[in-house]
């Protein structure tokens, strides 16, 4: 569905992403792990249209999206879920959520709320009152009005205590059953981790690991550094 | 005494709507983009001088023409401006001071065709309705009853835009939250110059309210820049209540100390006010701190 190669992103003259590698296939949720630093946020703001200063090739769907920006690939099923949620916190939750279809090519609300019950319950609330385990869920929400057939979501679990990452969990895995690719990046979370089908390590802004959960388990360099084992 | 009073109450409140008409597209400039525009007094001055060219025709003697006319010429005209003089410098760095000279800029070239074009003499405009409304010593003309009422109005379908409109959501979000802006997709610099041309339609319709009762001159818009900054900085940068309210207070105080001390002094009383506010509440009214 997305193959990025050899992608290179820059803040000013700050090289990020160094001949950054890889694919994700329809269906599947691909899960990249790292330090905090070493560029996964920057990682995905670039394939979403972010970042200004990228060079390499990113298709989705056969077709070359590099450089586009987030106005033109929102439109195309592809979006980004902040990790710091970027909610507009003077709006209410359904303001939010109608921002978040502000593509032509919106999915309807009910089945946004059919997958979030209790945002449908607070749609009149202040998104600024929002508890950081709502206000997680509400910018997921938003995200998947766009009708994204693509998300990419950045540590969907930071900050969240054990009980609220295993329901994002659980949300994560309910939205790409739903037919939703996904490509997140956390730092260590086992929950997150287990839900994927492929593992990439960023280290340096370089991929230093590619492979599935067992091989993971096999590399001791890993489970030193990421996995805690 | 008491209908004095009143008179000046009336007075306050009149002048406070148009004002308050005024600073909120100035809020809301500076709410979206950051950026100061000295050229929004000469804005409100092309409002009234447009009036005065669309009354030049004789078959055109109808404030409703003018309006219907004047509308989306201002917004024509903010939106181009917008795209040919400011977007392309917010490309750059330090690209707040440059919006603020190229639009200083233009407002002494706007100030002065005007001169050119019109000549240096106050332009009078017809009242919209003659007549008035007299009990006693209380006289209450309807040309004040009007302006209040399409100034209100004015605002209120401002409001409404705001709230209920594609565009008008996408404003709020790039006001709120820019980075989240780009996430949903919001074309920002389409908000950016939309944002400026609805400013320039809403300051240019104040200058034909206000002209009716004040003139047209060339550099007659400076003291409407002051005094919507003012407005906008007591009220809160950015907070488009908080311009609402602090726009009437401004129009009552106005008033006031201008029938106690007259005219002279209510400039000065505008910004030991506004001083003493930010003194207290650095965020003014009901801005945000930080």
């Amino acid at each position: 569905m997305i193959k990025i190669q050899n992608l290179n992103a820059y803040y000013d003259d700050f090289h990020v992403l160094k001949n950054v590698s890889l694919e994700v296939e329809k269906g599947q949720i691909v899960v990249m792990l790292g330090p905090n630093g070493h560029g996964k946020s920057t990682f995905l703001k670039s394939v979403c249209g972010l970042v200004k200063k990228v060079t390499g090739s990113i298709a989705y769907e056969g077709k070359d999206i590099t450089g586009l920006g987030a106005e033109k690939t929102v439109n195309m099923g592809i979006t980004y879920i902040a990790e710091n949620r970027e909610l507009f916190p003077e709006m209410t939750v359904l303001e939010n959520l109608k921002l978040g279809a502000y593509t032509k090519s919106a999915r309807p609300l009910e089945k946004v709320f059919s997958l979030f019950p209790r945002l449908k319950a607070r749609q009149a609330q202040f998104a600024s009152t929002m508890s950081g385990g709502e206000a997680r869920m509400l910018a997921i929400a938003r995200g998947l009005m766009s009708n994204a057939r693509f998300l990419a979501m950045d540590e969907p679990s930071l900050g969240l205590q054990p009980n609220l990452r295993i329901e994002v969990a659980r949300i994560i895995k309910e939205i790409n059953s739903a037919g939703i690719t996904v490509l997140l990046v956390e730092q260590n979370i086992p929950q997150i981790t287990a839900l994927a089908d492929k593992l990439y390590v960023l280290e340096e802004g370089r991929i230093s690991f590619e492979g599935s959960k067992d091989e993971a388990l096999g590399n001791d360099h890993l489970k030193e550094i990421f996995l805690g084992m | 005494m008491l209908t004095e009073i009143i008179d000046v109450i009336i007075s306050g409140m009149i002048n406070g709507s148009v004002y308050a008409l005024m600073a909120v597209g100035l809020t809301l400039i500076y709410g979206v983009s950051k950026a100061f525009n000295f050229a929004y007094g000469s804005f409100y001055s092309m409002g009234g001088y447009l009036a005065f060219l669309v009354f030049g025709f004789a078959v055109l003697h109808n404030y409703l023409i003018v309006f219907c006319l004047a509308a989306p010429i201002l917004f024509f005209f903010g939106y181009i401006i917008e795209k040919l003089l400011i977007a392309p410098l917010r490309k750059r760095d330090d690209w707040e001071v440059k919006v603020m000279m190229i639009t200083l800029g233009l407002a002494l070239f706007l100030d002065n065709s005007y001169q050119v074009v019109f000549g240096a003499r106050m332009k009078s405009l017809p009242s919209i309705l003659e007549g008035s409304f007299e009990a006693g010593n209380f006289i209450l003309s309807y040309q004040d009853v009007v302006i209040f009422i399409l100034s209100i109005s004015g605002i209120l379908a401002f409001r409404w835009f705001l709230n209920n409109t594609r565009t008008g959501m996408s404003v709020r979000a790039v006001a709120q939250n820019p980075a989240g802006a780009q996430i949903v997709g919001i074309p920002k610099e389409f908000v950016f110059s939309a944002t400026f041309a609805i400013s320039t339609v809403m300051v240019g319709m104040g200058g034909i309210l206000l002209a009716q009762k004040y003139f047209v001159t060339p550099d007659g818009g400076w003291d409407i820049l002051v005094k919507s900054w003012v407005i906008t900085a007591f009220g809160g940068m950015g907070s488009i209540k908080g311009s609402l309210y602090a726009a009437f207070i401004v129009g009552m105080l106005e008033a006031f100390v201008g029938w106690q001390f007259g005219m002279t002094w209510t400039l000065i009383a505008l910004f030991a006010v506004l001083l003493t506010t930010l003194v207290i509440r650095p965020q003014g009214l009901m801005g945000k701190r930080g």
